[in-house]
């Protein structure tokens, strides 16, 4: 375990009051009344305000101006996640943490039954715009937020025939980007998951951003979440090959499969560079190619050994799984065997109905040693109530806007945006082996690692 | 590697218990640092205290080569390794049980009491010395001074400690043993570790929130535990929001009838447990350093059904039965049995401060 000093925080300066019960508001705006009516009644302790101070309300003068986009604002919504953080907050480091920032404006594509945007709306006061330029200009004619989050996951899109959700995200990015054209300046950008379903949409995207130079951080939560156990890969390890074993459809939890990989993968001496094919198979045909395939073999069974929900057999609770059980357990498996060019291999596994976690094992050259851990996901309804995976990625994209400059390099979600969308390929064409010339995207990872750890 | 003969005796068996949760672990196997791993050379055989017909066990007998023992103590007196489980949490010890398995059981056997050591002071002092005159090594718990805590913290031994608090959930006595189960890991290893305790108060309803005021206890601690939930009640439940329950002065009224015990040690720790149902849904702490430092973790407890705490606990169990070194001082276990016995006493006498000469144990120092 880590020492304790390696993830304290001070307390000496900040009193935590305690507010009487009565009247219990909830809202932000509503508290702020209930600490007025509180103090003058005497109840309050000192450094009440303090501990407040960045309340979405009652904010430092100068803060910085966010704006979210989202296709839909419903309960357990992507939206919903990084909109509340920005409002309400988020547990971090061991308080609570006030994003310093206001959240100015929303545009929200869809309103389904279960809508909170308006909701959100009355009880902050963050004013819900009828177009995106008018969320990025608060009703103006020039660009007037310092940070913009497109989180366009979720809501009612069509399908296309490869089975892919075509969720707005390009879209939305390019009016953005013509907005901050007109303005002519720009503000650094997140984008939740994977880029676009269109690879050329997706290099665009990123083209666009170095362009007009702004701050574009991309991607998953899980990067930055938790890891069971805390495993550093450090820099220039010489990894050969990364596994993850997850669960979720295709074109949807496959991306964060390969965030799951390439975050680790990335870290490889020499760092990334790029893939050369990918070959996406169903069922049978998995276990034909993973037989020839001892080494992946033995990362398939590490990186299930950091699961905690791999089913057991009836009567049991706790599996030691082998192959067989495998294939029993997860008839409809699907996996990806992508190469690259370096040499280097990452295979996804999609175990659904044996695994609901994701996890990650990758094996060091020459000595062999196998890396792994459980990206771990506090996965609400049935073991939580908050998808606190969310705190982690909020952070770093608070980081990337203060500093304008991205926490970790939008390369790794280009690239793995394009083994997700060439991997749907590969499944709709057959499950052929595809050469992807496209995907020759070499980088080098962030020095620091920006998982959760303290 | 030794050779282990583990006895299981039980008092109940079903699926997602304690006792079937730790059985399996060493009959089957279970994953441990990253591999999966099937504890080599080892005899399992199991004795179910009602002597009935359990279909579990029985397909155990089929599927793993189980052995079934009608008699406790003829089980113990053929095992060098014992686990004993009671039935439920675990907060109530089977004594009777566990003095005969340690009378049978051979020399130098390892011991494990899954829970409560005993149900007084008294009885545990006399089961600790009932193993040393056998020479038997002793130790009891529960999963979670086991279990990963989130972040990976813990205190640098030696630290001076002035506070401490454990926020949980649950009914009595079972969320009482899994508040001093969560908290004794860390605070023992404070400066001259544990001092034993010198009173206890327990407060219920809104005089614990007063004393919350009146700084009995610290509510910058409690935010600080809270902060590491991921199961807040209340909002969060109704609509997903984040929500600052401790900030916004939430946490009263969510509260179903709180209760809390703030215990006063020797050496000037005060650490407090509070049992918050309707607040939180898992367990976290949050101590203070004597520079006024905080740390905090949340005792992450992985989901149904295979629940991996439990493999952390077999973990720390076969090393235990390996080498013959407790995991951890017996006299925890005894301090905790006497403190859920002075629970139940001073749960009759809300408010009042219960001097607490007989719990004057200390260790570790």
């Amino acid at each position: 375990m880590n020492n304790m000093h390696s993830a304290t925080h001070s307390n000496r300066s900040r009193e935590m009051p305690f507010i009487p019960a009565a009247k219990q508001d909830r809202s932000r705006r509503q508290f702020l009344q209930a600490l007025t009516r509180s103090a003058a009644a005497g109840v309050l302790l000192a450094g009440v305000a303090p501990a407040f101070a960045s309340a979405q309300e009652k904010g430092p003068a100068g803060r910085k101006k966010v704006a979210i986009l989202a296709t839909e604002v419903r309960k357990m919504s992507h939206a919903q996640h990084f909109i509340d953080r920005f409002l309400e907050g988020y547990g971090w480091q061991g308080g609570h943490h006030f994003p310093p920032f206001e959240l100015a404006s929303l545009y929200v594509d869809q309103f389904p039954e279960g809508d909170l945007s308006r909701d959100r709306e009355r009880r902050h006061g963050v004013k819900i715009y009828p177009t995106i330029a008018e969320a990025l200009t608060l009703g103006g004619s020039k660009l007037a937020v310092d940070g913009v989050l497109i989180i366009g996951e979720h809501g009612k899109y069509p399908r296309n025939a490869k089975g892919q959700t075509l969720y707005p995200r390009y879209k939305f990015f390019k009016q953005v980007v013509k907005v901050f054209e007109e303005s002519g300046r720009s503000a650094p950008v997140f984008n939740d998951k994977h880029l676009s379903t269109d690879w050329n949409e997706a290099v665009e995207m990123v083209e666009d951003s170095k362009r007009l130079g702004f701050a574009f951080l991309a991607g998953s939560s899980l990067p930055v979440t938790w890891r069971i156990p805390s495993l550093e890969v450090p820099l220039e390890t010489p990894l050969e090959e990364s596994v993850c074993v997850c669960y979720g459809g295709v074109d949807s939890y496959d991306f964060h499969g390969l965030e799951t990989a390439q975050c680790m993968s990335e870290r490889r001496a020499g760092g990334e560079a790029g893939v050369q094919s990918i070959h996406a198979v169903k069922g049978e045909k998995i276990w034909e190619l993973l037989a020839a395939r001892e080494r992946t073999r033995r990362l398939l069974f590490a990186a299930l050994a950091r699961s905690h929900t791999c089913t057991a057999p009836p009567g049991y609770t706790c599996a030691m799984p082998n192959l067989d059980w495998i294939r029993r357990a997860s008839p409809e498996a699907v996996a990806y065997f992508i190469e690259h060019l370096d040499g280097f291999k990452t295979t996804l596994f999609i175990l659904n109905g044996l695994v609901q976690d994701f996890n990650y094992a990758g094996r060091v050259q020459e000595t062999g040693k196998i890396l792994s851990c459980q990206m771990y996901l506090p996965m609400p309804p049935t073991h939580t109530t908050l998808a606190d995976f969310f705190n982690p990625l909020v952070n770093n994209i608070e980081k990337t806007i203060l500093e304008g400059a991205a926490a970790y390099p939008v390369e790794r979600t280009l690239l793995t945006s394009g083994m997700t969308l060439f991997a749907v390929e590969s499944l709709f064409r057959g499950q052929v082996r595809l050469l992807t010339p496209e995907l020759k995207v070499a980088y080098k990872p962030a020095a620091p690692s920006t998982y959760w750890r303290a | 590697m030794k050779d282990l003969k583990i006895a299981f005796l039980l008092e109940e068996f079903a699926l997602q218990t304690p006792a079937q949760q730790l059985l399996d672990r060493f009959l089957i196997g279970y994953p441990r640092d990253g591999e999966f791993h099937k504890p080599e050379g080892m005899q399992v055989t199991a004795h179910l205290a009602s002597g009935e017909t359990n279909a579990e066990l029985d397909r155990r007998v089929k599927d793993y080569g189980l052995v079934r023992e009608q008699e406790a103590g003829a089980a113990a007196a053929q095992a060098n390794a014992l686990v004993i489980v009671p039935r439920g949490s675990g907060a109530t010890a089977n004594e009777s049980l566990i003095r005969h398995a340690l009378e049978k059981a051979p020399a130098g056997c390892c011991c494990f009491v899954y829970g409560a050591l005993s149900n007084s002071l008294d009885a545990a002092k006399k089961v600790m010395e009932l193993a040393a005159a056998r020479k038997s090594r002793l130790c009891a718990g529960t999963s979670l001074p086991a279990t990963w805590r989130l972040p990976d913290v813990d205190l640098q031994p030696g630290t001076p400690l002035p506070e401490a608090l454990i926020v949980v959930h649950g009914t009595p006595p079972a969320a009482e043993l899994d508040g001093l189960e969560g908290l004794w890991p860390v605070i023992e290893r404070r400066r001259n570790g544990e001092s034993g305790i010198q009173c206890v108060q327990f407060f219920k309803g809104d005089a614990l929130w007063q004393t919350g005021r009146d700084r009995v206890w610290s509510w910058p601690l409690l935010a600080a535990a809270i902060s590491r939930s991921d199961s807040p009640q209340g909002d969060p439940v109704k609509d997903g929001r984040t929500q600052n329950l401790a900030g916004l002065g939430l946490v009263p009224g969510l509260a179903r009838d709180p209760r809390g015990w703030v215990l006063q040690h020797r050496d000037g720790l005060k650490s407090t447990i509070l049992v918050l149902d309707g607040v939180i849904a898992d367990y976290s702490f949050a101590v203070q350093a004597g520079d006024g430092t905080v740390t905090s973790a949340q005792l992450y407890r992985p989901p149904a059904p295979a629940q991996h705490q439990f493999s952390r606990l077999a973990a720390v169990l076969e090393d235990f039965y390996q080498t013959g070194k407790p995991p951890w001082p017996v006299e925890r276990n005894v301090l905790i049995a006497g403190l859920l016995e002075t629970f139940r006493d001073a749960s009759l006498r809300a408010g009042e401060r219960v001097e607490t000469p007989a719990l004057g144990i200390a260790y570790g120092r």
